[in-house]
This record gives structure tokens, C-alpha cells and sequence, in this order.
């Protein structure tokens, strides 16, 4: 060792790494396991929040279908109305019937 | 190595460590010791409760399906001043579409708190249409947005506007929607989740929950054309008589299903903060909530009651010699009149007030009253309508308010108080073969689900037997045919009885007032209707047979026309316009 590196080190001699297998294996699967498991997570956690997303507009659009209904029936309502039928039947030249006769139909 | 350096890095690895306890230490107490705490504290500021939008109110249909109350769409205009960025265009543009000065928008937009700082919320516009709402949408001016609302609406405006009632955005009011007010009403549904600044909810997970159902639709019994003509003819018969107020109810005998059912003056329900300032303001449904002596018409029941109990028969004759002295008091015929020799049916074709009071003494105190309850008096009806009254019925055991000389009053009509409905009831009671059903408005509940439930006929009591209903039935049509003719219907047999009665005031009754009422049914013998009309104070004659009477009959033809229901005995074949 020249004595730059034994000034650098403090006479501290580098340690030979030793790769054992086996060790290496399981530790490499349980990361890939690890990653896996949290790219399906973050998977259906995008998906979950998307559906939810979805669930949400479709919610805002019911709603806004239902207040179109509604309005709706009631603007029809209101063009049938009685007083709206009689105005237009007035209009249109037809009148109460003052008397009506029952015909009986004899065997 | 050298002493020196192994143990600076003993000393270095020491200290590491000591901050990897320390901060693992650190890191168990926020996660595991304190986590509830911090869990807590991360909550409260983005978990919220919303109130998810309210569904609709559930719709009233008459019996055919038309709508008779729905509801509308309004905006709410609101802002949130510190999120606006120009203040000054903002109110430009939304003047432009709200028709309001833009300077009072504009201050509007620019109000501070106490704080001195833009307030985070205010409301521009209580209540805008939907045309205008959608209109300010469509500006998409950041800080300003458009809440929908929903607006009870009644597009048959004042037509059966009482047997309705009115609604609020909140709760229902008299009628139809103040009875049925807890179905009518959806639930609010409330969503608890994550929210943005702007208290929208952040979909991380699906939204749960139950989804806010609308409420329960009703379809009434009432049938909006035969409500149309009998609201015309109430108005023309205020008009013709000078009266100043009416009540008009059709029921269907079979069912007790009230088919219309109208009083005036009335209100439209729609502008109901208009008549707030009225007095009275005209909500009450006086068909079910106003009480009023019934006078003549109430000795039908007094006939019935005595012949059901046997104690006299339909031929049974006694001596009117003009008054008869009841508990002290002395009671006298109409006009004072004496009529001599008079049969049972007489009493009510001549509407003897001394007969009357003669059949109730012969029943007795308790076997009279008891009849009187059977029809329903002195107790609400049961009808679904709010703010029914059970009208005033002093019994012998009421000993602060009931005179023996009330067995005689009470016969003819007077001293007791009834609403129009219990009035009706009894009269259908008759024309139901003497059994009592309870009167009813709604027949079908329709849930958000569609799931429905028919109405089914609750029996009260067999108060007569349908033989004494059918005699009596039999002495109301005479009653029409030989006495209140003006009440007949060409073709048609029909049934009733007038009444005039006085009006009760301190210390007597009033001189000159009355209350013409007429009750009958047709066409007998299979009655498909009864009718009551009741006008206060007619002024062009004091007599229900002068006023009631013709209103009865000019309602029966058009009833039996719209309902097609022919004279009885021939079939309907054609209809012809003279």
C-alpha cells in the first residue's frame, strides 16, 4: 500500500465482496415480488379513482336528466291544463253541449 | 488499523445509530402510538360530509294521470368573491343576464368581511329561472356558480288548490302535501368521502353509499275534469246568490274516494307568500277544517236513526201541532207552521223541525247520539287531508255544555257543528246501503322504485241496515221530486236534502244570514255520486232550495254526462247536442 493510500484509508485494508448465491436469489425475487405488487396496486388505485370519476359525472348527468325531465312534465302539464283546453277548444269554435239525449236501445 | 480511527468510526457508527433509534422511535410514535391522533387531525381537513343533490318531490296526479303537482327547475346564483378575478367584468357580464345594475354586482362581488378580507361566499340571486341560470353557466366566470333547485309547481294553478295544499323547497303545507309531507319529501342523502378546496368530492374510491331517492308520486281519487266544472259552477253560484264564500264535495258512494272537492274563495298555490298577508289567509281547507251548524239536511240522519232502531216505521203518523217542548224549551216548525196529521216520511219531504225533535226523544238520549256517532259526527273523518277538525258534538255526559233541550235542537241540525265532509260522509253512508267507509284523496302510491300501493276501502261501521238506507234513500227522492224541486234532474232520480241554516253568534244567531247547504246523491237506485253544496250568506234568497238546490242539479247533468253514466234502466247509445 503507498503511503498516500495508507494516509487515505487509515491503513484500513478494502474487504474482498463475496457474492453468495442463494441469499442473492431470494432477495432479488422479493423485490421483484415487492415492485409487482405495488405496480398492481398503484394500478387499481388509477383505476378505482377513474371509475369513481366516472361514477361522478354519470351521477351529475342523472341529476341533470332528472331536473330536465321534471321541468318538462311540468311544461307539459301546464300547455294540457284544463283552463289551457277549454281556451283553445273556445278557440277553435266548440262549446259546452247545453243538453244531451240518452237514447235507449229496446230488444 | 490504527487505534485512532476504529475508534472514530465506533464513534460514528454510534452516533448513526443512535439517530436510527431515535428517528425509528419517532417514526413508532406518529404511526403507531399517536396514529389515531394524526389520523384524526388528516381528516378533518379533507374528509367532509356533503349533502349529495336533492331529488325531486314526488309528483300528485288526479286519477288519469294528469299532473296536478310537479316541480320546476330554478337557480340559485352564488359567488365566492375571492376566487373572482376581475370584479368589474364579472359584473358586467352577469348584469347582462340577470337584468340587475352592474354597480350592485359589482359590490356585491367585491363585499369584504370583518376581516377586511373578499368573503368566501355569498348569494347573488336567490332564485333565477332555468333559462337564466343556464345562461350564467354558460358564462364559466371563475368564482361565480349556478345551484339548481328544485320549485314546486302547480300547472293547474288554482284548481283543487285546497284538497292540495302548497309546498316550500323544504316541507308541505295543508292538503295532500301536508299529509303526505314525510313520503312527498325525498330523504337527503349525505356522501362522506374527500373533498377539494372547492368541496367537490375527490373520486379516490368509488362513491358508496345509498343514492338519493325521489319521493313517493300519489294519484288522487279527484278527477281534475269533474274538479274543473264543479269549480265553475261554485263560482257562478257565488255570483247568481251573492254568496260569500262556498264548498262544493263529490264523492263516490261506493268507495268514499272524493272525486272533487273545491271551497272559495281559494288561492293559487304556486304565489302562496301573496296571500300570506290576508286575513284570513285562505289555506284552511274548509271542507275538513271549517265547522258550521248543517241545519235541515242533518234530519235524514234523525230519520234513519229512527227507523233503523225500530221505533217508528216509514208510515208512522203523528200530530205536529207546530212546536213541541224538548228539555224546557219549546221548538217550533219553520215559519211556525202547523201541519197536523204527518207521516215519518213527511218530516223530511216538509222538513218539520217539530218532527224531528220528536223522532229524537222517541229514540232517546243515548240511542240518538249513538246513531249520530255512527255517521261519523263528533270525530274526525280520517280523510288523508291535514288540519282535519271533528267538528262540535255535546254529549248528555258533557254536563257543562249538553241541555236535555239539545236532544231536540240537535235533531233538526242546530246546536251541532259538522265540517262539509262529515256532512258528505253521512249522506254516502246512505247511499252505501248504511255503511260507513272512510273518505279518502289518495288511491295509489307510486315509490322511486316503482313499486305500488293501491288504496284499500277501510269499513268504519254499518251504521243502518241497507233496508232502512233504502228507505230512506226512498223518502230523499221524494224529498227532490215533491219538495226541493229545483234540485231534479231530467231523467234522473236523484236523492237530497236542503238545508238553511242560521248562523251561530254570542248570545243567539245571527238575524238575517244564513248557510244554504243541499246533500244528495243519484241516480237511485244505484247512486254513483253525492254531492254537497254549501254556500254562505246567498243574498239573492235565505232558502236552499232557491240556491243549493239548482246548484245540485246543474252539477248532477254534467256529472252524469262526463261520467257517462245513463238514466237509470236504459243504456247509453247516443249522445246528442240540442
Amino acid at each position: 500500500m503507498s503511503g498516500f493510500l495508507e494516509w487515505a484509508t487509515h491503513g484500513v485494508k478494502r474487504g474482498r465482496l463475496e457474492f453468495r448465491s442463494r441469499p442473492m436469489v431470494v432477495l432479488t425475487v422479493i423485490v421483484v415480488v415487492l415492485a409487482l405488487v405495488a405496480a398492481v396496486y398503484l394500478m387499481l388505485v388509477s383505476r378505482t379513482a377513474a371509475q369513481g370519476r366516472r361514477i361522478e359525472q354519470l351521477q351529475t348527468e342523472i341529476f341533470r336528466l332528472q331536473r330536465e325531465n321534471e321541468q318538462l312534465t311540468v311544461e307539459i302539464a301546464e300547455v294540457t291544463s284544463v283552463l289551457q283546453l277549454k281556451e283553445r277548444a273556445a278557440a277553435l269554435g266548440f262549446a259546452t253541449p247545453e243538453r244531451l239525449e240518452f237514447l235507449s236501445i229496446s230488444e | 488499523m490504527a487505534e485512532g480511527p476504529r475508534r472514530r468510526l465506533a464513534l460514528l457508527i454510534t452516533l448513526l445509530a443512535g439517530c436510527a433509534v431515535l428517528t425509528v422511535a419517532q417514526l413508532i410514535k406518529v404511526q403507531i402510538v399517536d396514529h389515531r391522533f394524526y389520523a384524526h387531525w388528516a381528516e378533518e381537513q379533507w374528509i367532509r360530509a356533503i349533502r349529495m343533490d336533492q331529488p325531486p318531490r314526488g309528483v300528485i296526479r288526479d286519477r288519469d294521470g294528469c299532473l296536478l303537482a310537479g316541480n320546476g327547475v330554478r337557480y340559485a346564483i352564488e359567488a365566492s368573491p375571492a376566487y373572482v378575478i376581475d370584479h368589474h367584468e364579472a359584473a358586467k357580464e352577469l348584469a347582462s343576464v340577470l337584468h340587475m345594475p352592474a354597480s350592485h354586482l359589482e359590490a356585491q362581488l367585491s363585499s369584504r368581511d370583518d376581516n377586511g378580507e373578499l368573503r368566501k361566499w355569498i348569494r347573488v340571486s336567490q332564485s333565477v329561472s332555468k333559462e337564466v341560470g343556464e345562461q350564467v353557466a354558460d358564462l364559466k366566470i371563475r368564482g361565480v356558480t349556478v345551484k339548481p333547485l328544485w320549485r314546486r309547481e302547480y300547472p293547474e294553478r288554482h284548481l283543487a288548490s285546497h284538497t292540495l295544499g302548497f309546498a316550500t323547497s323544504e316541507t308541505g303545507y295543508y292538503g295532500v302535501e301536508g299529509f303526505y309531507d314525510a313520503m312527498l319529501q325525498p330523504e337527503p342523502v349525505e356522501w362522506v368521502g374527500p373533498v377539494d378546496v372547492a368541496s367537490a368530492p375527490v373520486p379516490w374510491e368509488p362513491i358508496a353509499g345509498e343514492f338519493p331517492r325521489r319521493g313517493v308520486d300519489l294519484e288522487l281519487t279527484v278527477d281534475r275534469t269533474v274538479q274543473a266544472l264543479v269549480e265553475a259552477e261554485l263560482e257562478r253560484a257565488l255570483q247568481e246568490y251573492q254568496a260569500a264564500s262556498g264548498t262544493i264535495i263529490v264523492m263516490e258512494p261506493e268507495t268514499f274516494g272524493i272525486l272533487a272537492m273545491t271551497s272559495l274563495p281559494s288561492y293559487d298555490p304556486e304565489e302562496y307568500p301573496r296571500f300570506l298577508d290576508e286575513d284570513p289567509v285562505p289555506f284552511e281547507d274548509p271542507a275538513v277544517s271549517k265547522q258550521y251548524e248543517p241545519g235541515s239536511v242533518f234530519k235524514m240522519v234523525t230519520v234513519a236513526a229512527a227507523l233503523d232502531a225500530g221505533v217508528v216505521r216509514e208510515d208512522s203518523v203523528y200530530h205536529d201541532e207546530g212546536w213541541i217542548e224538548v228539555g224546557g224549551q219549546a221548538i217550533h216548525n219553520s215559519m211556525r207552521k202547523v201541519y197536523g196529521d204527518q207521516s215519518v216520511a213527511d218530516i223530511l219531504v216538509e222538513s218539520l223541525n217539530v218532527g224531528s225533535a220528536w223522532l229524537s226523544t222517541r229514540l232517546g238520549a243515548d240511542l240518538f247520539y249513538e246513531y249520530v256517532q255512527g255517521f261519523g259526527f263528533g270525530d274526525v273523518t280520517g280523510v288523508d287531508l291535514a288540519g282535519e277538525v271533528p267538528g262540535q258534538l255535546w254529549l248528555p255526559e258533557d254536563i257543562e255544555h249538553w241541555h236535555p233541550s239539545n236532544l231536540g235542537t240537535n235533531a233538526f241540525g242546530q246546536g251541532i257543528a259538522v265540517t262539509p265532509l262529515q256532512m258528505t260522509v253521512a249522506a254516502a253512508t246512505v247511499a252505501n246501503d248504511g255503511a260507513r267507509l272512510r273518505p279518502h284523496v289518495v288511491r295509489r302510491r307510486i315509490a322511486s322504485d316503482g313499486s305500488v300501493s293501491t288504496y284499500q276501502a277501510v269499513f268504519e261501521e254499518q251504521v243502518i241496515d241497507p233496508e232502512t238506507a233504502q228507505t230512506v234513500t226512498d223518502i230523499l227522492v221524494r224529498v227532490v221530486e215533491e219538495g226541493a224541486t229545483e234540485a231534479k234532474v231530467a231523467g234522473y232520480r236523484v236523492a237530497g236534502k236542503t238545508g238553511t241554516a242560521q248562523i251561530p253568534i254570542p248570545g243567539g244567531y245571527h238575524p238575517e244570514d244564513t248557510i244554504a247547504n243541499f246533500v244528495g246523491f243519484g241516480p237511485v237506485p244505484d247512486p254513483k255520486v253525492v254531492v254537497l253544496i254549501k254556500l254562505d250568506r246567498p243574498q239573492s234568497s235565505e232558502w236552499a232550495s232557491h240556491t243549493a238546490a239548482p246548484t245540485f242539479s246543474r252539477i248532477m247533468v254534467q256529472l252524469f254526462t262526463v261520467l257517462g253514466i245513463p238514466p237509470a234502466g236504459g243504456e247509453l247509445a247516443a249522445e246528442v247536442g240540442s
